[in-house]
């Protein structure tokens, strides 16, 4: 990695996009056309301004990507944060998008009949199962976490296990498949993360992006 | 046993290093404590193992976790195998070196072992190579450990240095100050370590501007101190600040094309530092280089002695270095020079590889071997690719 090299920034693939480019565009970051572009199928894409550019991965690997220092500057959610727990991550902006929620769901005829005081071991289909553990292992229940890319709400329905740990917004996927939410983890955004060495060893630029998405984000 | 896997694989995080990368680190390990010698650091050397209870006291309370036990079959005592060489030097010299002159000026360098890599540092097992400079309260003391580290870096040949200062008491008093039940307090810790500014919002409620701007404070060292002198702090952590101050200021007399950086909120991995401290970055390079700061030790008799030393971590400070050169290497073939094997060439600096019998291609073989020149009829040839 050259020192003088462009910053590059990772951001998401997915529903996030929309809701991110107009944030860009305040922020004063106007990505080429084919970025806008769900189709293209480059990965990696210029800006009008030669100082940053930007790659697109999936919103896990923004976290991965820029605590590895591999991209300076990221837009990921707290879900994300959270379960991976990176400490060579900042998250200095909160960005204000990408509202939704981290919840404990499970089939609406289970509640009636259960004590939780009484667990001491649960089975949880999750993409999240870092948090997971963590979230039961303080109230002194283990987790046992079935680790799944998606359609958890399936996983109740087949006997695969009887809770799920997963993003909710509407909760109409839930409802439709007759679950329930339970708990909130925790509430997710989506915030501005940046690599802590890039920060201490070019604080300059690296502080003024900050100050712009903050900005960006303040103005919306 | 038949594999390459069963007789090559070793456990997660060791490794074997290879030339030309073990000469490397080894050179390199010499000139820095070379550099630290000549600043009147004198070397230590504490043993691999230890009593558990000597090795994890103090400063090693920390170290609890990362490191690696075994029984002693002779004395049935516990013993510990070092997962940093700080708090031995520490012991050494509160202990056997108690009546020592100070300011008392040690340096070490070592092999440790941890048992979990980190996220940036998979090694399990590394070198680590530092000072501590012991009796010394001054700010110049902890303007001397900053400027040695520079220098001895910049030596070896680390480009684009970049140094964070610190002041890790700071946000556990203010945090304290506010009245926060422990929880909270470990709360608003790890979210100020994460620059979180919303967590950090949502934790200290109405104290929350005072960290925001904690936060937004750090960066450029004059502009950071300039941010920080606008604060409304409380009396001693004003005095810890003009502290920084002038101890940035003594820096920048001495280095003043270094870059400095400070940041107040910094304090994961400081919990035993009680004063100013810094870490090592260079840009572009993944990791710390190294850490040191200033602490209080105990003493036997009663009493407290004020230190601050720092320690580098060999294997980020070898990847901030560029790729060794490659040292050209005479070939001496077999029977060329039966005398003296070409000591004469050696004194002039060569490195020479002596062949061991008789070749037809002496080119091919030189060659073979990674040889750049070939001494034939006691003429010197460069072997042209």
């Amino acid at each position: 990695m050259s020192a003088n090299q462009a910053l590059v920034l990772a951001v998401p693939k997915g529903r996030i996009l929309g809701e991110l480019v107009p944030l860009l565009h305040r922020a004063g970051i106007r990505p080429e056309a084919a970025f806008a572009d769900e189709d293209d199928r480059r990965l990696r894409f210029a800006t009008d301004d030669p100082r940053i550019e930007i790659v697109r991965v999936r919103s896990f690997d923004v976290a991965t990507f820029v605590a590895f220092g591999a991209a300076h500057l990221g837009v990921a959610g707290n879900d994300v944060i959270m379960e991976f727990d990176y400490p060579e991550l900042y998250a200095p902006v909160d960005l204000g998008i990408g509202h939704c929620r981290l919840s404990v769901a499970e089939p609406a005829h289970l509640g009636a009949g259960d004590d939780p005081a009484r667990w001491s071991h649960i089975r949880v289909a999750t993409k999240y199962p870092a948090i997971t553990r963590r979230h039961f292992a303080a109230r002194g229940v283990q987790a046992e976490c079935i680790k799944l890319s998606g359609a958890m709400e399936l996983a109740p329905g087949l006997g695969l296990c009887q809770r799920i740990v997963d993003l909710v917004s509407s909760g109409a996927t839930l409802t439709a498949n007759d679950l329930v939410e339970v708990e909130v983890i925790a509430e997710v955004t989506s915030r501005l993360i940046v690599n802590r060495a890039a920060l201490k060893t070019r604080p300059v630029e690296v502080s003024a992006w900050v100050d712009r998405f903050r900005e960006a984000a303040d103005a919306a | 046993m038949t594999t390459l896997g069963d007789k090559a694989l070793l456990p997660a995080g060791l490794e074997d290093v290879l030339p030309p990368y073990a000469a490397q680190e080894a050179a390199t390990v010499e000139r820095l404590i070379a550099c630290f010698s000549g600043h009147g650091y004198q070397r230590v050397k504490p043993p691999l193992l230890e009593f558990e209870e000597t090795l994890l006291a103090g400063a090693g309370t920390t170290l609890t976790q990362q490191t690696f036990r075994l029984m002693d079959p002779v004395s049935q005592r516990m013993m510990g195998l070092r997962a940093d060489m700080t708090p031995q030097v520490a012991r050494i010299a509160a202990t056997r070196l108690r009546h020592a002159a100070r300011p008392l000026r040690l340096c070490y360098g070592g092999q440790i072992l941890q048992v979990k890599g980190s996220q940036l540092r998979s090694e399990r097992q590394f070198g680590q190579v530092g000072v501590e400079l012991i009796g010394a309260g001054q700010e110049a003391a902890d303007a001397e450990v900053v400027l040695l580290a520079a220098e001895a870096l910049g030596a070896v040949g680390v480009a684009h240095l970049s140094i964070d200062l610190n002041l890790p008491p700071l946000v556990g008093s203010l945090a304290a100050g506010i009245g926060l039940d422990t929880e909270n307090s470990a709360a608003l810790l790890q979210a100020l370590d994460r620059k979180d500014s919303a967590a950090v919002a949502q934790i200290a409620g109405d104290q929350a501007s005072l960290f925001t701007a904690l936060l937004r404070a750090a960066g450029p060292a004059d502009a950071a101190l300039a941010a920080l002198g606008k604060l409304s702090l409380p009396k001693a952590a004003k005095a810890d600040v003009e502290r920084l101050r002038r101890v940035v200021g003594l820096i920048r007399d001495a280095a003043p094309e270094l870059t400095l950086t400070v940041d107040p909120v910094e304090h994961r991995g400081f919990e035993y530092q009680t004063g100013i401290s810094f870490i090592v970055f260079a840009r572009g390079v993944r990791g710390e280089l190294g850490r040191g700061g200033r602490y209080t030790t105990d003493l036997l008799g009663g009493g407290r002695e004020f230190s601050t030393g720092f320690t580098l971590y060999m294997d980020t400070v070898q990847r901030a270095l560029p790729e060794p050169e490659r040292s050209p290497v005479l070939y001496i073939p077999a029977g060329s020079a039966p005398a003296d094997r070409g000591r004469a060439r050696r004194k002039q600096g060569w490195v020479t590889l002596a062949g061991l019998e008789g070749e037809a291609d002496i080119k091919g073989a030189a060659r073979r071997l990674g040889c750049s020149h070939v001494l034939i009829d006691d003429q010197v040839i460069e072997l042209k690719d």
